[in-house]
């Protein structure tokens, strides 16, 4: 570790010295940048990331107004004291929408990553493992043709056979997903499984599932989970999309991409009900974003040591 | 290399075969008998039995699989149930719009990536490069759909410059350019941000490297060095993200030709969803992942073309 450490301070001293530029100072470029990506971004990201699931666990008992209820009275509003973000086309509070929307995009985004990454990773291992067998080539092929459609399209297709839902949503999500994370478990159990803790498992005569979960799964985990982060943003995206294009959650129910598709309809009088929705879509995106970015830096120790 | 490229050529076929299987399968279990789709709700059940005979619906799935893929290769993917048209036509009328529309989503993407990135590099750590860094991280954040409401809701409702729908008059060159504007630039905003921070990155690396720093000592111009010799370099790993985003933007071209109305193979295939129309659905989405099979395979080749120190076995 020190010997690294010193390695790493060599190398930086040397580069400082080559370069024909000032030394770093401290400035505000670096700083934003310093804030927005390594530490700092990850403090910010994991705090959005947090207050969204707070958002969505409490905000119905927090706030409790009811997101469909209607005051006619007060359409197109803009915000106010008695609506704090305004209201839509049939007078319901766009902040109790938001919340609402808040609950679909988290439980559609974890419901549907945590699926495909349990099945991703079960196939990919497994088809690792037993390296050049046919369960490893079908596995290959079946992962590749999955991800030969462009996402969006596939899970398109596959909401309109099984019919629209928020359950079809996070299979058809999950769906499209799930060969990446087959890749990447496949390509990380490759090298564990030549490593010597699982040969002198396998020497102990260990049963092929034990070796599997005890031995490889567990050691394989760390890449698959800064993917995790990043799968959270795209989903969360797809889903606001799909529901926008009237394929996703059913109408009455507040998720982004609803709100998103009734703003459209009456984008010429009421910004507000465009607005809100986009900005909460895209902070999330953000969120999700530094958050995976800080995971990615805590989970490779290589990076950890550099930003320590 | 050759090795690597014949081979990446050949897997394309068993994963067209199973993109071709997967469709089917997709649309055999779709509910709904297309035959009583066709003839509507006055069919008799010989009438509906005599197209169930036509469309060989009555065979079993292997047999239905097996024409299916024999029409797919002959182009023949039957007929709109709908409007009764050719699928490959309508497939053929649509298509050139969502190829503009992404082709000219990636340049836009790729001039104002690279030059903010290059811009962001040469004047690191100043004030500009602060600016460009968080736009850049704004953009990648924002999702097409979401930048395309925005854009219609700045430029064509409150300041209304561009038209709001619509693909323009055919043949009117630019009436359609200019009514490619908006939504190309939507479909490009989060790809300007990803290829500006990489850019950038790629850009600093090279400005490290030992001929940047022989060029300075020769006193070539500080310019000259940054935009003749580094952008060359710095400008490959940006290049060769562009083919897979090629591949993406087709999936964001569905979400951008429904809400600015285009008549593009993404509104080809959501309208063909809510229709029911089987047909149209399997291939349309047939004809987007081809495209988008074609892009993967031409990103994979030009990685293995651009860096030949990647091993391939």
């Amino acid at each position: 570790m020190i010997t690294t450490t010193f390695a790493n301070n060599g190398q930086a001293q040397q580069r400082t010295r080559v370069s024909f530029r000032r030394p770093l100072r401290v400035t505000l470029a670096e700083t934003t940048r310093a804030i927005l990506r390594n530490r700092g971004g990850c403090w910010i990201g994991t705090v959005l990331v947090a207050m969204m699931l707070v958002t969505a666990i409490l905000g119905p008992f927090v706030f409790p107004i009811d997101p469909n209820l209607q005051d006619i009275a007060n359409r197109f509003a803009g915000p106010s004291a008695s609506h704090l973000l305004g209201t839509d086309y049939l007078g319901r509070d766009l902040l109790a929408r938001l919340i609402c929307g808040c609950r679909i995009a988290m439980s559609v985004a974890f419901g549907s990553i945590s699926l495909s990454a349990i099945v991703g990773v079960i196939l990919g291992v497994i088809s690792g493992y037993l390296e050049g067998s046919k369960l490893d080539y079908a596995t290959i092929f079946v992962f590749d043709v999955v991800r030969s459609f462009p996402q969006v399209v596939l899970a398109l297709a596959v909401v309109a056979v099984l019919g629209c839902s928020m359950l079809n949503l996070i299979l058809a999500l999950a769906f499209t997903v799930f060969p990446f994370y087959g890749r990447i478990a496949r390509a990380q159990t490759l090298s564990v499984k030549e490593s010597d803790y699982v040969k002198a498992a396998e020497a102990m005569g260990l049963n092929r599932m034990k070796i599997i979960f005890r031995h490889i799964v567990p050691n394989i985990l760390a890449p698959v989970i800064v993917c995790l982060g990043m799968d959270l943003a795209t989903i969360i995206i797809y889903e606001a999309g799909l529901s926008f294009l009237g394929l996703g959650v059913r109408p009455p129910t507040a998720s982004w991409g609803i709100m998103l598709r009734n703003g459209y309809r009456y984008i010429e009088t009421s910004p507000w009900m465009i607005l809100w929705p986009a900005v909460a879509i895209s902070l999330s995106m953000i969120a999700f974003s530094l958050f995976s970015e800080g995971l990615r830096v805590a989970l490779d120790p290589k990076q950890r040591q550099r930003n320590v | 290399m050759l090795k690597y490229v014949v081979k990446r050529f050949l897997w394309v076929i068993p994963t067209v075969l199973g993109v071709l299987t997967l469709l089917f399968g997709l649309t055999y279990l779709l509910p709904g008998d297309p035959a009583s789709v066709m003839l509507g709700p006055r069919a008799t059940p010989e009438l509906i039995n005599e197209i169930r005979e036509r469309l060989h619906l009555n065979d079993p799935f292997y047999f239905q699989l097996w024409y299916y893929i024999i029409g797919a290769v002959r182009f023949d993917l039957g007929h709109s149930i709908n409007s009764g048209f050719d699928v490959s036509r309508l497939i053929a009328d649509a298509l050139p719009h969502t190829v503009a529309l992404a082709i000219s989503g990636l340049g836009i993407a790729a001039l104002i990536g690279i030059i903010t990135g290059a811009f962001a590099a040469t004047h690191r750590s100043k004030y500009m490069d602060g600016m460009i860094t968080l736009a850049s991280l704004v953009a990648v954040a924002i999702p097409d759909f979401v930048a395309a409401l925005l854009l219609m809701m700045v430029f064509c409702v409150q300041i209304p410059i561009f038209p709001a729908l619509g693909a323009g008059e055919a043949g009117n060159i630019p009436d359609m350019a200019w009514r490619l504007v908006l939504p190309a630039t939507a479909l490009a905003i989060g790809w300007m941000g990803y290829l500006s921070r990489l850019t950038r990155e790629s850009m600093l690396q090279v400005l490290d490297s030992d001929y940047i720093r022989t060029a300075r000592a020769f006193a070539a111009p500080h310019r000259f060095v940054a935009y003749k010799y580094a952008l060359k370099n710095a400008i490959i790993p940006p290049i060769t993200v562009i083919g897979l985003g090629a591949g993406k933007l087709l999936g964001g071209a569905v979400f951008i030709e429904i809400i600015f109305n285009r008549p593009g193979l993404g509104k080809l295939i959501v309208d063909a969803v809510f229709a029911r129309d089987l047909p149209v659905v399997q291939g349309a989405i047939l004809v987007a992942s081809l495209l988008f099979i074609l892009a993967n395979l031409l990103a994979d080749i030009s990685y293995a073309v651009v860096d030949p120190r990647i091993q391939y076995d």
